[in-house]
């Protein structure tokens, strides 16, 4: 028996609308510690993982671990029914072939119930290795997917190299190019306005805009968004749900501007 | 599940380490995870864990590799070191470096065997380079127990620019060595074996060769050319020529355990199937060809029957029978969109390589991701690429455009070496590797027929074999052409073997047959010789559409084109009609007939032009504005019985049994049985006046050949006395830009015909004359959208080149004055003379033929007999004048 409770169920709302432009399908894992998922879109070019921590809920209780395949469009569709302001509970059978959602308005005055069908995705356990990154980047949230946002209306690709005064976001496209720099920002007292740089080197990485546009519609979830960094290794790119939990988009970057040409050529 | 990890990133492309020296002769295994371990930013250590869940010949792994690393194999090796299984994963994955040449490399020459003669050394060196040629092929980490083998991989960073998902990395001897003893072919075998399949399927054929040279000292090349040498051949077998009797020697040499490169019950890998292909592409020999199959498809039955049907779908670029109407021919503005997708490059660079290479399948090829990827796909199934392009094809509506793409995306993605350019092409609905149809129903046959007969056993084959193999390839082909879905012979051929095949797959209503048709004639006196001493009828040949009527039992009606797709939907009229006119106690029947356009206030037949203006498909009821007319002139099926090896003359009878004909609904095409000439001719005015084309003359007691064109129905045109002895069918593949006043539109076009075995457009003429200014100006709108770029590699061609290019879509029937000898144009190259084509001259556009294929224009065998009919009259002619 699986139940899961979230008085903010707008949460939940946010985090399908997050995940469901990357993956189609996708198995949720349930277990006593929580409430995950671990998928790669189609390409294998990036991966979303998601964790809600069981504390985070109202009501949490997992008796035994779950696997539940849900098509992630099918999810938003019943999630969009939920009012932002409403409760939802999870429900599924240990070995039921289907999951339930319910939603009660604050009042209490609304209860629904929508019961979606289970499907058997084949998906394989990924292994994400703890890392040391050359570089860790902390910015607000807003910037990030407005950065993004601009930069895809002139190239497909986006370089970022972040040195120890700022990170830089630059891209090349048919009609010119743009850079936008962000300066390490640590004076605002605000904290989720605030840019920070952590740097052991300097890094600097090619990937496509598409994706990062894509890990942008998590945005709502958190004011700012770490973005970790090595050489030759994905991006990490880290939005934390407070007091529950995180999604943490892995994005393979590009291979670099030269040998694209030397291949081209 | 399986354990992969984030080393992906590892081996990538860190720049081009001195890979040679790390690899040591003794310990190879060290040397690579020295490799892998040199390489800087290695996250953790937990990437090296890995449960590797089938057991595979040998690991595999992706290298990572800035050097090139040459080629090379070790010969005299029987050592077989397996990669170290803890860095499979962590190379592999990381998918996105491995060198790779872009051309293939010339280089290091395989290791021939040394044969009697030299014709059979001769041609295995051949074989064995073409394999060493395949350009994606990756290395076999062959080994390195000799001494300087390391020192020996040359780095060569120039040709180290591709990115590859090559699995296997070969390090072994660097000096060619074209020669050596035949010990060491085993090795090489061994060697190479893990994943070169196609070097499986290659040794298969060598080993024929080699095998035959042990037996009586004559190799593959000297066989062929000497048959007479063999004892075995001098047994002949009535109907079968000596070079069958050689080939069916050569399948004593299937040797699974080289071929099958999957387990028992598993999917077929698409590697295997892609390297099928590649190899069956570097072949021009059909019997060549034909062995190949035949060793892939008896692998495949041996293992996995159950994707043999998947797997035949897919050897000719079909993915359901032709009437469910279920067909991939993807444009290719979404395959380049699918292919930016998958590998990151952008649209521009990829439209510009198409441009270039003209070939989408090279360019998929070529364009190896510049995007690396989380975790390496796994690997592509026969069944899993076939179920997709079913999906893919069948989608429809909101979106789909997008889905296909997505689907597309992840083939490509997931795809590697040879499989990338072969899965393009099959989207785009062609292989392009010269594998025909026939082909792959002789192999067919002969696969079910071994693998029933010898099974995987090696077993001596006898003298019978030959004539075993040609009744099987006689009845498999026979029974497709009778009932063409692969769905039901397979079934059947797997089941029940070649025993009683005719019974259980047979012509039946709801499956069309493709069309019997006629042999042209160039007049009454050639249909007189022709049929001196043979009964025979002629028709009117209406001018109209062929359509082949299908009334099940269960009161269904079905419509079929020529091309066997489903028109049902154009005629909702026809439909709804038929079913009153079948006389009582008829359940079922097939009918062939001629749908014509025809004028109810004037009762005439009206032009084909009249036809194709009806809409194409989806047509109601209260919307027709053209009325048609059915002409019916056979019958195929009866009440459950099969007619189609019935006699002309009962097929009538079973015709006029089945149905009652209605003046301007469904008449039986009137017909004449008269052997007198002044009598055929003015039956052949008469057809003329009543608006036909002319007249079908068909013997009486020949039976019904589908999709053949037989010399039991020949067709007798009035215009044939004025030219060439038939109207050609042509497509247009080029054009030049009209001057004066022709301005703006183009003014001359270059015509081409099909070569169905070539798998090309053969040029036959130029055509410039004979065009109104309004037609000119329809033909140039019509034909703007197909403008390309550039010349298809598969357009043969001699100049001068037309100005604007075509893609081979606008299908026109042409009249000409005379058809010659050509230096010039490609059609029907070295069939009447060597190295000259066949052209028609002052050829006239008759119509725009909207209802026939770029592929099913007149064929050059056609217009060879053609040639040689009117050069057959000629000469009479002459012969009179005299």
């Amino acid at each position: 028996m699986f139940e899961a409770r979230l008085t903010q169920g707008r949460l939940l709302k946010q985090v399908l609308e997050a995940i469901k432009d990357l993956v189609t399908d996708a198995n949720f894992d349930c277990a006593a510690t929580g409430f995950s998922l671990q998928a790669m879109d189609s390409s294998h070019v990036s991966l979303v993982s998601l964790m809600l921590r069981s504390d985070g809920f109202d009501h949490f209780r997992c008796d035994r671990s779950l696997s539940m395949g849900m098509n992630l469009n099918n999810v938003a569709k019943m999630l969009k029914c939920a009012g932002n302001d409403d409760i939802i509970t999870m429900k599924a059978e240990d070995s039921g072939d289907t999951v339930t959602f319910m939603f009660e308005s604050q009042n209490q005055e609304r209860i629904s119930d929508f019961e979606l069908k289970l499907m058997d995705i084949d998906s394989e356990q990924l292994g994400i290795p703890d890392t040391e990154y050359a570089a860790t980047v902390r910015m607000p949230s807003g910037e990030f997917q407005r950065i993004c946002k601009d930069l895809s209306s002139i190239g497909d690709t986006v370089i970022i190299s972040v040195t120890k005064d700022g990170v830089k976001f630059s891209t090349n496209g048919d009609i010119g190019s743009a850079n936008i720099t962000c300066r390490q920002n640590t004076a605002v007292d605000k904290q989720e306005e605030q840019t920070v740089i952590d740097l052991n080197e300097p890094v600097q990485l090619t990937f496509a805009l598409r994706y990062l546009n894509s890990f942008a519609k998590a945005t709502p979830l958190s004011t700012s968004v770490i973005l970790s960094m090595s050489k030759e290794l994905p991006v990490v790119v880290e939005y934390r749900i407070a007091e529950i939990g995180h999604i943490k988009y892995y994005l393979a970057p590009k291979i670099e501007d030269e040998e694209m040409e030397e291949n081209d050529g | 599940m399986k354990q992969s990890s984030l080393a992906a990133f590892l081996g990538s492309k860190a720049k081009r380490p001195a890979v040679a020296a790390a690899v040591q002769a003794s310990a190879p295994q060290d040397a690579l995870q020295q490799k892998a371990e040199s390489v800087p930013a290695k996250p953790s250590p937990k990437k090296r864990v890995r449960k590797s869940p089938a057991p595979e010949p040998a690991k595999t792994f992706q290298a990572e590799a800035g050097p090139k690393l040459k080629r090379l194999r070790k010969a005299g090796d029987t050592v077989q070191p397996a990669a170290p299984e803890g860095i499979e994963d962590d190379m592999a994955a990381a998918g996105l470096s491995g060198s790779r040449s872009p051309t293939p490399e010339a280089a290091p020459q395989a290791i021939a065997s040394i044969s009697s003669t030299q014709d059979a050394d001769h041609t295995e060196a051949i074989l064995t380079q073409a394999e060493d040629q395949k350009p994606s092929s990756g290395a076999v980490l062959a080994s390195a127990v000799g001494t300087d083998d390391g020192a020996a991989t040359t780095p060569s960073a120039s040709e180290a620019s591709e990115t590859d998902e090559d699995d296997v990395l070969e390090i072994g001897e660097a000096a060619p060595k074209p020669k050596t003893k035949r010990a060491s072919k085993g090795s090489k075998k061994e060697n190479a074996a893990p994943k070169h399949k196609k070097a499986r399927l290659k040794q298969g054929t060598l080993e024929g060769g080699q095998l035959d040279a042990e037996s009586d000292g004559d190799g593959e090349g000297g066989k062929k050319k000497n048959p007479a040498k063999r004892p075995v051949l001098d047994s002949k077998v009535v109907g079968v020529g000596t070079k069958s009797l050689a080939e069916a020697a050569h399948h004593n040499t299937f040797d699974l355990s080289t071929l099958g490169t999957w387990q028992a019950g598993k999917p077929v890998p698409f590697a295997f199937l892609a390297d099928a292909f590649e190899a069956i592409a570097q072949e021009s020999g059909r019997l060549v060809i034909t062995r190949l199959l035949v060793n892939a498809f008896r692998t495949v039955i041996a293992l996995t029957p159950q994707d043999l049907l998947p797997v035949v779908y897919l050897c000719t670029g079909q993915i359901a029978p032709s009437h469910e109407g279920i067909e991939l021919g993807i444009g290719d503005a979404i395959l380049i969109k699918a292919l930016s997708q998958a590998t990151g490059k952008s649209d521009a660079i990829l439209k510009q390589q198409l441009k270039e290479s003209g070939d989408l399948g090279i360019v998929a090829t070529k364009a190896r991701s510049t995007q690396r990827t989380m975790f390496k796909m796994s690997a592509l199934t026969v069944p899993f690429v076939f179920k997709t392009f079913r999906d893919i094809a069948s989608m429809e509506g909101h979106k789909s455009q997008e889905r296909k793409r997505e689907l597309i995306s992840k083939l490509l993605t997931s795809s590697k070496d040879n499989e990338t350019g072969y899965i393009m092409r099959a989207l785009q609905g062609k292989l392009r590797i010269g594998l025909a149809e026939q082909t792959v129903l002789v192999a067919l046959a002969h696969a079910v027929l071994l693998q029933r007969e010898v099974g995987n056993a090696k077993k001596a084959v006898d003298a019978g074999l030959a004539n075993r193999l040609e009744e099987a390839s006689q009845s498999v082909k026979q029974a497709y052409s009778q009932c063409p879905s692969y769905d039901d012979l397979i079934g059947t051929l797997l089941e029940h073997g070649l025993e009683n095949l005719k019974d259980r797959v047979h012509f039946r209503a709801g499956i069309p047959v493709k069309p019997m048709l006629a042999k042209p004639t160039t007049g009454v006196s050639e249909v007189l010789n022709k049929f001196e001493d043979i009964e025979f009828t002629c028709e009117y040949k209406y001018d109209g559409q062929r359509a082949q009527v299908h009334l099940m039992e269960n009161g269904k009606v079905s419509i079929y084109s020529r091309n066997a797709e489903n028109d049902t939907s154009k005629f909702p009229d026809v439909v709804s009609v038929l079913p009153q006119l079948l006389r009582p106690g008829v359940t079922s029947a097939v009918l062939d007939c001629e749908v014509v356009a025809f004028d109810r206030g004037t009762q005439q037949i009206r032009p084909f032009q009249v036809l194709t203006t009806r809409a194409r498909k989806d047509v109601k009821l209260e919307d027709v504005k053209v009325h048609v007319l059915l002409f019916a002139f056979d019958c195929l099926f009866l009440n459950g019985d099969v007619l189609v090896e019935k006699t002309l003359t009962e097929r009538r009878k079973a015709l006029e049994s089945a149905i009652e004909p209605r003046q301007g609904v469904l008449q039986v095409a009137t017909s004449k049985t008269s052997r007198d000439l002044a009598e055929l001719e003015v039956f052949l005015d008469d057809s003329v006046a009543a608006g036909t084309e002319g007249l079908i003359v068909k013997t009486l007691d020949s039976t019904y050949e589908p999709s053949k064109r037989s010399s039991h129905w020949l067709k007798l045109k009035k215009d044939y006395m004025e030219g060439a002895g038939d109207t050609f069918d042509v497509v247009v593949i080029g054009a030049w830009h009209g001057e004066g006043k022709r301005t703006g539109v183009f003014g001359a076009f270059l015509l081409a015909i099909y070569d169905d075995d070539a798998e090309e457009y053969q040029a036959i003429s130029k055509i410039g004359t004979g065009f109104s200014e309004v037609l000119l100006k329809e033909l140039a709108d019509s034909l703007r959208e197909h403008i390309i770029d550039s010349p298809r590699s598969y357009y043969k061609f001699g100049k001068p080149e037309p100005h604007v290019w075509f893609d081979a879509q606008k299908v026109w029937e042409v009249k000409a004055a005379d058809i010659s000898i050509s230096p010039k144009h490609q059609a029907a190259l070295g069939l009447v003379e060597a190295g000259k084509g066949i052209s028609i001259r002052f050829p006239r556009l008759v119509r725009v033929r909207d209802d026939k294929t770029a592929e099913q224009t007149t064929s050059p065998e056609q217009l060879a007999d053609m040639y040689r009919n009117q050069a057959a009259v000629n000469h009479g002619k002459q012969a009179a004048d005299d």
